[in-house]
């Protein structure tokens, strides 16, 4: 069965009330969303609130696919809006906006790095970014956009995003160090 | 001079032009803090563009799978593109039950000492007509918004439609009770009062109840939360 296929049986299943189906949809894309939201959100339990928000939403949405793009791609969307709302409001109950750059080690020298940077180091190194610049973090480095549809996504300057980025892989080379 | 950390960025994502990247390279040969800048970057891109999925705790399914269940099959053509139609049905039910006419419950000029018995007769069938015009527009918003609120009850969680649920059986008492003291005595404006007010506290509490509706529709479960925070237990 095509992809399409597939995304388009798998949807109506779960229109149709089969939790069986719903949960094929979940162990698929569960994984990918919930390494999203939690390296977005910075904690591994607002993570894991965000995953269960997606999902839920997505279930709630479901009447309203349409298969215009992948399955996979409108949860994704879905995934990075709620993310990014997430973050959103809690900066502004934080009353903080993202970072300058001021406050950065920039361009002093810094010892160097000998070896591999460790997974865990870097997930733990990640939560400790202010949440703008790790949200252009996550979505450039780790997701792989590029500068505009970050800044599309954050609405920002492209400029801004590349800023933002800079800064929090010079923040994360000094934790890591 | 240190090159500037966009000329850094670029060059670390193989970004910048040819002549600007040889440019960052001529400093690079000259300068080991920014050779080691760029390879430390390098580095994190890399380490970064590797992180994986990861695999969420079991509970995350078992909360989604209990609440899925409790919802039942979600609506289809769900969406911003259809569901407008029920806040602008509790709208338009709303206009009718405000646009009432409630003249009974004005206070009125007291009778002239001079009225006899049969004037007071009059009175009490106008009042009693009145009223009972007011409540048939009453129950005509109440019944459109009940068929509403009935036919989507299936999205509100169990918890939520119970306590939609005991506050209407709440006011449905109150309108019993007021009709009750208004057969005794039907002239009586505070029971004609009463009733009144029970009309608009149950088209309120099922106007809340299409609005929440709505809100778990959307996914926005902010607004929803914000409906459920004024759904106190009433009585």
């Amino acid at each position: 069965m095509a992809a399409a296929e597939a995304d388009a049986d798998l949807v109506a299943r779960c229109r149709a009330g089969d939790v069986n189906a719903f949960e094929t949809l979940y162990r698929q894309h569960a994984p990918r969303l919930h390494a999203l939201a939690t390296r977005m959100a910075g904690s591994p339990q607002d993570g894991e609130d965000l995953l269960q928000e997606i999902f839920l939403q997505a279930y709630r949405k479901l009447g309203s696919f349409k298969g215009d793009a992948a399955l996979g791609t409108w949860l994704y969307r879905l995934a990075v809006n709620h993310c990014l709302d997430h973050v959103r409001s809690r900066q502004a109950k934080m009353g903080r906006m993202t970072g300058t750059l001021d406050d950065d080690p920039a361009h002093e020298p810094a010892a160097p790095r000998d070896t591999p940077v460790a997974r865990l180091d870097l997930e733990r190194a990640i939560r400790q970014l202010p949440d703008g610049c790790r949200a252009a973090f996550v979505l450039h480095d780790v997701e792989g956009l590029d500068h505009r549809e970050v800044a599309n996504l954050l609405g920002i300057a492209e400029g801004t995003s590349k800023s933002q980025v800079f800064k929090a892989r010079m923040k994360l080379r000094a934790i890591l160090k | 001079m240190h090159p500037d950390e966009l000329a850094i960025n670029g060059y670390v994502d193989g970004a910048l032009g040819p002549d600007e990247a040889a440019g960052v390279e001529r400093h690079l040969e000259g300068c080991a803090a920014c050779r080691e800048l760029v390879a430390d970057l390098r580095q994190i891109g890399q380490a970064a563009a590797a992180l994986g999925p990861t695999e969420p705790p079991a509970g995350v399914w078992a909360n989604l799978e209990r609440t899925i269940r409790a919802e039942g099959p979600p609506a289809r053509g769900t969406g911003p593109s259809t569901w407008p139609w029920l806040a602008a049905a509790a709208a338009l039910i709303l206009a009718t039950a405000v646009g009432l006419r409630v003249g009974p419950l004005a206070p009125k000029p007291a009778a002239p000492p001079a009225a006899d018995a049969s004037d007071s007769r009059a009175t009490a069938q106008s009042v009693a007509a009145e009223l009972q015009q007011a409540e048939q527009h009453y129950q005509k918003a109440i019944s459109g918004l009940e068929q509403i609120a009935n036919a989507e009850q299936g999205t509100l969680d169990p918890r939520t439609a119970a306590t939609l649920q005991k506050n209407l059986a709440v006011v449905d008492q109150a309108i019993s009770e007021s009709r009750a003291a208004l057969k005794t005595e039907p002239t009586s404006e505070p029971a004609q009062q009463s009733l009144l007010d029970s009309f608009k506290t149950k088209i309120a509490l099922l106007q809340d109840t299409v609005a929440l509706i709505n809100e778990m529709r959307k996914g926005n479960d902010a607004g929803a939360a914000r409906i459920v925070s004024g759904l106190k237990p009433k009585g």
